[in-house]
């Protein structure tokens, strides 16, 4: 009826490192399952109807379009470091024309989403986590479930499904603005056409460097959105929570997104051979 | 002990038998009996952690009890299925202590939102003329475009109030309503407390330390001590009681 946390108590284990490992790794496990029962209320939450489309637009402005200029902006810086740093190198083994395309395979592939997904974990992920543990110290989460509403359904399902609808897209513009700031420094030194860089980038990436890299800012997306719910949903320790659900929030979503990116990279390298 | 007696024959809307409720190894309700009846006014008195906010979480579901039934309307509540509960809770009003004000939108969007939520298709002069009408009874109508950072304790608490009001619920229970507010606000919202019972003929279940405000609303009150009904009566009766620890809270 109520909802409770998995909550199991460990045992004060101070001066004894034997029980104190044992708390840990029961600590570790409690929350996985709590996470794991979290992500299925997600889903079964997400299916049933009535469906929240108000407040998933309203959410997906506020996490999209709000995250726009700093993700465009670290896009850009990104493609102009990335082209002048590795321009001397390439310069050396006289493969400078190779060099729009070294960098768009970069961004693309790899850079763009992982760079954007950890801008987004620090922006939109600790948002998340601390807005919901500011609703929860309240009794705001409580107060919207006295008065008939689903709390889960309209915060958690609204925020999640933001996420990880808006990362892909804000990925892609991401990637073109690198593009741009690639360009910008191509012609820092030297006079390279906008027709003559776009059409070497084009001859250098194939659809197999682009779609991979676009379906796995998905998982990115919603591995963000349903950490910084659930850390902001089940935080406690009054106004102290509030600071510990938006740090934790950042810290391990940030690492989901590593963790995810190492396994999409072993699959598609699996049905690259 | 009721102060109107026509009260007991009016229906029994909340009925708690046994009633208990621990968290680890702290039991804090252990054997409430409590039998409350349509449009009386309840005040439940106690030391602080004597669990009389767990005890109308318990009512309104947000906390399970451990033990005992509870039963509203007639429906016990532990065996209500969520969608169940939810219905349920549509004919609730809780007014928090902090006011649980959602401090992202504007005093407008406060009222609108359980309007919107409960009645999805009411047109919008009707929603504009009930909130109006909910932040008039509240002396709050200057504030439609607030937001709650920017309102007062005293008017938190009074838009708390007409947000919980505007779906004209049948049980009202207030968390501390004049915690923290100066005794003249207090006795405002001692007295809307007063009016709202009056005008719906709500029940209302009013947890508070403030002495005046029981006075000021109670039928009867109820004492909690070590997780039980220690002693229940109207004002005057508990008041002049023999027993040393119940007339403590009335000097």
């Amino acid at each position: 009826m109520t909802e409770n946390k998995t909550n199991i108590s460990i045992n004060n284990t101070e001066g004894d490192p034997e029980r104190g490992v044992t708390s840990i790794f029961q600590n570790f496990f409690v929350e996985i399952s709590s996470l794991t029962v979290f992500i299925l209320r997600f889903f079964k939450e997400a299916i049933k109807p009535p469906y929240e489309i108000n407040e998933i637009l309203k959410q997906s402005f506020l996490v999209g379009y709000k995250s726009l200029p700093l993700v465009g902006i670290t896009g850009f810086i990104i493609g102009l470091v990335l082209t002048i740093q590795s321009r001397p190198t390439l310069a050396k083994f006289g493969a400078e024309s190779w060099l729009p395309a070294m960098v768009a395979v970069s961004i693309i592939r790899e850079i763009g989403p992982a760079i954007t997904a950890l801008i987004f974990a620090g922006k939109v992920g600790s948002g998340i986590g601390a807005e919901l543990a500011s609703m929860n110290v309240t009794e705001q989460i409580n107060a919207m479930q006295v008065s008939g509403t689903n709390p889960f359904k309209f915060l958690v399902v609204t925020r999640v499904l933001s996420a990880t609808l808006m990362l892909p897209i804000l990925v892609i513009l991401s990637d073109a603005i690198g593009l741009l700031g690639s360009f910008f420094a191509i012609n820092l030194k030297g006079s390279v056409s906008a027709s003559l860089f776009f059409s070497q980038i084009f001859q250098g990436t194939e659809f197999n460097d682009l779609i991979p890299a676009t379906i796995k800012t998905f998982f990115f997306g919603f591995a963000i959105g349903i950490i910084g719910c659930y850390k902001g949903y089940y935080s406690n320790k009054g106004t102290e929570g509030v600071g510990k659900a938006a740090n934790s929030a950042v810290v391990i979503a940030s690492l989901m997104v590593f963790i995810i990116d190492m396994i999409a990279v072993q699959i598609t390298s699996l049905f690259q051979s | 002990m009721i102060k109107d007696e026509n009260m007991i024959a009016s229906p029994i809307v909340v009925e708690m038998k046994h009633l208990s409720k621990s968290f680890e190894n702290n039991t804090v309700l252990v054997d409430i009996n409590l039998v409350i009846h349509k449009g009386e006014n309840i005040v439940i008195l106690g030391k602080s952690g004597t669990g009389k906010s767990v005890l109308i979480k318990c009512i309104v579901g947000l906390l399970d009890p451990d033990g005992g039934t509870l039963a509203l309307f007639g429906q016990d509540i532990n065996e209500l299925k969520e969608k169940e509960l939810f219905e349920l809770r549509k004919r609730i009003g809780f007014l928090f202590q902090s006011s649980a004000l959602y401090d992202s939108m504007t005093v407008r969007e406060n009222l609108e939102f359980p309007l919107r939520r409960q009645l999805h298709k009411l047109p919008k002069e009707e929603l504009s003329q009930m909130i109006n009408e909910a932040l008039i009874n509240v002396g709050l109508k200057e504030a439609i475009d607030k937001s709650p950072s920017e309102l007062s304790g005293g008017m938190c608490k009074r838009l708390g109030l007409a947000r919980t009001l505007i779906l004209k619920p049948e049980i009202m229970l207030y968390d501390e309503p004049t915690t923290g507010l100066d005794p003249i606000t207090s006795k405002e919202i001692s007295h809307l407390i007063l009016e709202v019972q009056k005008k719906y003929n709500t029940t209302s279940i009013i947890i508070t330390h403030d002495i005046k405000c029981a006075s000021l609303t109670a039928d009867r009150i109820i004492l909690l001590k070590d997780g039980i009904c220690a002693a229940e009566g109207s004002y005057k009766e508990l008041e002049n009681s023999p027993n040393e620890w119940v007339h403590s809270f009335f000097e």
